[in-house]
């Protein structure tokens, strides 16, 4: 037949000897080799994790019967999705991301202009900036969670000794306000990470292409928009990406600073995964919830790459 | 394959194995380098309520374990408290080698129901010093199943902690009952002095505060096997007295406590008492020592958790011990462990140092236990038709469920985003459909 020749001929091209294509080269094996050690660490402690999560969402796994774990079909992802918080959550998370995000680029690109000024102290002042990032998320929520306390908390005696208010306000107690003190502890644990990333794209910025639009006649400002911020915009994008899927992913100041209150005001997918597992002790309705935040950040992800053609970038 | 290929094979088994055993190594550091018994057991036990102080403590009890048995050998696994019961969980679901466990309460039932645990009866029938534990360590050694399945190891029963500066100074006597406790609580509230009268705890578990008003409440038609039932098979919150209780329970907070306690969990509620800004704080004796620590001696004491107006007061006295793996190879060796673990000399002096009360009945007759700052939990253990011993309902399906929106459910009732009648009304019908499910 006509339509079958096109195949046999690709398929000669690309395999050219039937028994010579099954057999691996000595470079092949050895890269093979070099690479088992990581293939076997990724299976075991990436793939074997995601697929048994996805097995259990469609599970009634509770630690209350484990003797009695069977496939319920949708049954957790109804659940979850028909729940009366499931809202709340859905906006905490946005809230949580959105603004999280926008203040660490925010406060991280005006620190990282400011630190790649040469000034005495610099190395001091740069260790301080990074500090945060490298506290684990749980103290920083322990820290933040006293530090906001209305009767022994820094803040409110700061704010009372300044004037500015009269009498201690409760954040934690309030839904808004606690929501508005877990954003800020994260803002200010995440600013070190994107200061630290644009600071490293702006210093690998070669000097010739300012003094070119110096003698083009390009003042300060003309220069940072035409020069420096595209120049580290690849660098930007990929921060950002990467920065949604961590912020999303990160429960463990929300978790230490008001473990979802008040009245779950403050839980976030995260946090009221780990509510399912710690009270619920219902495994199969987490991990949905687990599943349901894997597709929101790989239908961002996907929206995110072919929005800003992201995959270009990584110069950093 | 050649010499080089060879090497790079074995290069390369090399590196798989070191990264695989260098990110699998439990969290818990077993002493698995030390030598088995001379008759070649070695245990394996694991502790819940980890902390430095009680870990060596242990460890030095195991120590005279292993001199008096010089046949076995005592491998402890500590994991960090927080998520010790899940590394257990998860050691008994793989059925990783484990001989004796700290079980709690609250997880006796689910690891008897999986079949984790061993029934101990056949070892306590034949044990002399069984007749010796209190009846609340008992009734907690048996409570799932009337079948003992651990040993308890000490007692988390609740006392009135209050300042006696303050309470001297306003002029007030000690509150004997919830009324008295909100007339002090307010008496002593000074917001313009961050004074304020009750340590609330609205935060994690923050229900189970609210539970103990509502027992009180209702009193001795509480079902103690149950306690999230009356006797007649209404559920506790289907009650009058139930609703009393919760409007009782939100003036407390809105007219005696810090307006943040809605989130206070057990660190800032014994924060609000210890650092000077509550008169009063109801918890277990493990806040003793640091009370201790940083209050002067004096300015404060302990006192019999407050009466409802029924004249009585219910508590869940948490009771966690030692229990064995129902498949360990070793179990007469481990039975022998739980004994001289629950001897009631080695019982008293774990009790003692860990700041719990003992679960011997012996105990009652120690000065340390008669005087002072643990007066009153004896004095409660004394008189068991006033201060009576309950258990929750964690046998039931639902109770994880309930427990992870219960905290939730209590907090939009202090911020006024849902009423008493409405709360209540949505636990009756939850539990009210867990008990039909049950039949």
């Amino acid at each position: 037949m006509d339509t079958q020749k096109p195949i046999v001929m690709m398929t000669k091209q690309v395999v050219p000897e039937g028994k010579k294509s099954f057999r691996i080269s000595k470079e092949g094996r050895f890269i093979f080799l070099c690479l088992l050690p990581a293939i076997l660490f990724v299976s075991v402690f990436t793939y074997y994790p995601l697929v048994r999560g996805i097995i259990m969402s469609f599970q009634n796994y509770t630690l209350f019967d484990l003797m009695n774990i069977q496939f319920i079909g949708l049954d957790n992802f109804v659940n979850v999705l028909t729940s009366p918080d499931f809202p709340r959550v859905a906006m905490n998370s946005f809230y949580w991301v959105f603004f999280s995000l926008v203040f660490q680029l925010l406060f991280g690109f005006m620190l990282a202009l400011m630190m790649q000024k040469k000034f005495r102290g610099r190395g001091i002042y740069q260790a301080f900036l990074f500090f945060p990032w490298a506290m684990s998320g749980f103290l920083i929520g322990l820290i933040w969670r006293w530090m906001f306390n209305a009767q022994f908390g820094v803040i409110n005696d700061l704010l009372l000794k300044t004037g500015l208010i009269d009498a201690p306000i409760s954040f934690l107690a309030d839904g808004t306000w606690a929501m508005a003190a877990v954003i800020i502890a994260n803002i200010w644990y995440g600013v070190a990470f994107f200061a630290i990333m644009i600071l490293a794209a702006l210093q690998s910025i070669p000097e010739e292409l300012y003094e070119a639009a110096a003698m083009d006649g390009a003042g300060r400002i003309q220069q940072f928009w035409r020069v420096t911020l595209p120049y580290i915009m690849p660098t930007i994008l990929v921060t950002i990406l990467l920065r949604v899927i961590w912020i999303l992913n990160f429960p463990d100041i929300i978790y230490a600073m008001t473990n979802g209150a008040p009245a779950g005001s403050t839980h976030i997918f995260a946090t009221y995964m780990i509510d399912k597992v710690i009270f619920g002790q219902d495994y199969g309705q987490a991990s949905a919830v687990g599943v349901i935040i894997v597709v929101i950040l790989m239908l961002f992800t996907i929206f995110y790459v072919k929005a800003t053609k992201v995959e270009k970038g990584g110069d950093f | 394959m050649g010499f080089r290929s060879w090497i790079s094979v074995a290069l390369q088994l090399t590196m798989a194995t070191a990264l695989l055993v260098g990110c699998s190594q439990p969290a818990a550091t077993p002493d698995s380098a030390s030598p088995s018994g001379a008759n070649g057991v070695t245990l394996k036990m694991v502790e819940s309520i980890t902390s430095p102080q009680r870990t060596a403590l242990l460890k030095d009890m195991l120590a005279q374990f292993e001199a008096k048995n010089p046949g076995i050998k005592v491998d402890l696994i500590s994991p960090p408290f927080e998520g010790a019961d899940q590394k257990i969980t998860q050691m008994l679901m793989a059925k990783e080698e484990l001989d004796v466990l700290e079980v709690r309460e609250f997880n006796a039932k689910q690891f008897s129901m999986n079949g984790f645990i061993e029934n101990l009866k056949p070892y306590t029938d034949k044990w002399k010093n069984y007749d010796q534990l209190t009846d609340v360590a008992k009734r907690r050694a048996t409570w799932v199943d009337k079948t003992p399945y651990y040993i308890p190891n000490g007692l988390y029963q609740r006392v009135l902690y209050y300042r006696t500066d303050w309470f001297k100074e306003a002029g007030i006597e000690v509150p004997k009952t919830w009324d008295e406790l909100l007339v002090a609580a307010k008496k002593l509230t000074d917001p313009s002095k961050n004074r304020y009268g009750y340590s609330f705890r609205g935060g994690a578990t923050g229900w189970d505060y609210a539970l103990i008003t509502m027992w009180a409440y209702n009193g001795t038609e509480v079902d103690p096997d149950s306690a999230f039932f009356m006797k007649d098979g209404r559920t506790l919150f289907s009650t009058p007295q139930s609703l009393e209780a919760m409007q009782y329970y939100k003036q407390l907070y809105k007219e005696g406590s810090p307006k943040d306690s809605v989130s206070w969990g057990f660190q800032e509620m014994v924060q609000g008492f210890v650092a000077g800004s509550t008169a009063m704080l109801i918890q277990d004796p493990d806040v003793i020592d640091g009370a201790k620590e940083k209050m002067q001696e004096g300015t404060w004491a302990t006192a019999p958790i407050p009466l409802g107006p029924s004249g009585v007061a219910q508590q869940v006295v948490g009771g966690p011990g030692w229990g064995m793996t129902a498949y360990s190879k070793h179990k007469e060796e481990a039975w022998k462990l739980i004994a001289f673990l629950s001897d009631p000399e080695q019982s008293t002096h774990f009790a003692k140092k860990t700041s719990t009360i003992p679960v011997v009945k012996s105990a009652a007759e120690d000065e340390f236990y008669k005087t002072g700052y643990f007066q009153p939990f004896i004095e409660m253990s004394q008189q068991p038709t006033k201060f009576l011993d309950v258990s929750r309902p964690v046998d039931y399906k639902g109770w994880g469920a309930w427990q992870s929106t219960a905290d939730k459910d209590i907090q939009s009732f202090l911020l006024d985003q849902l009423t008493a009648e409405d709360l209540l009304k949505k636990w009756d019908q939850y539990w009210t459909k867990e008990k039909a499910e049950r039949k």
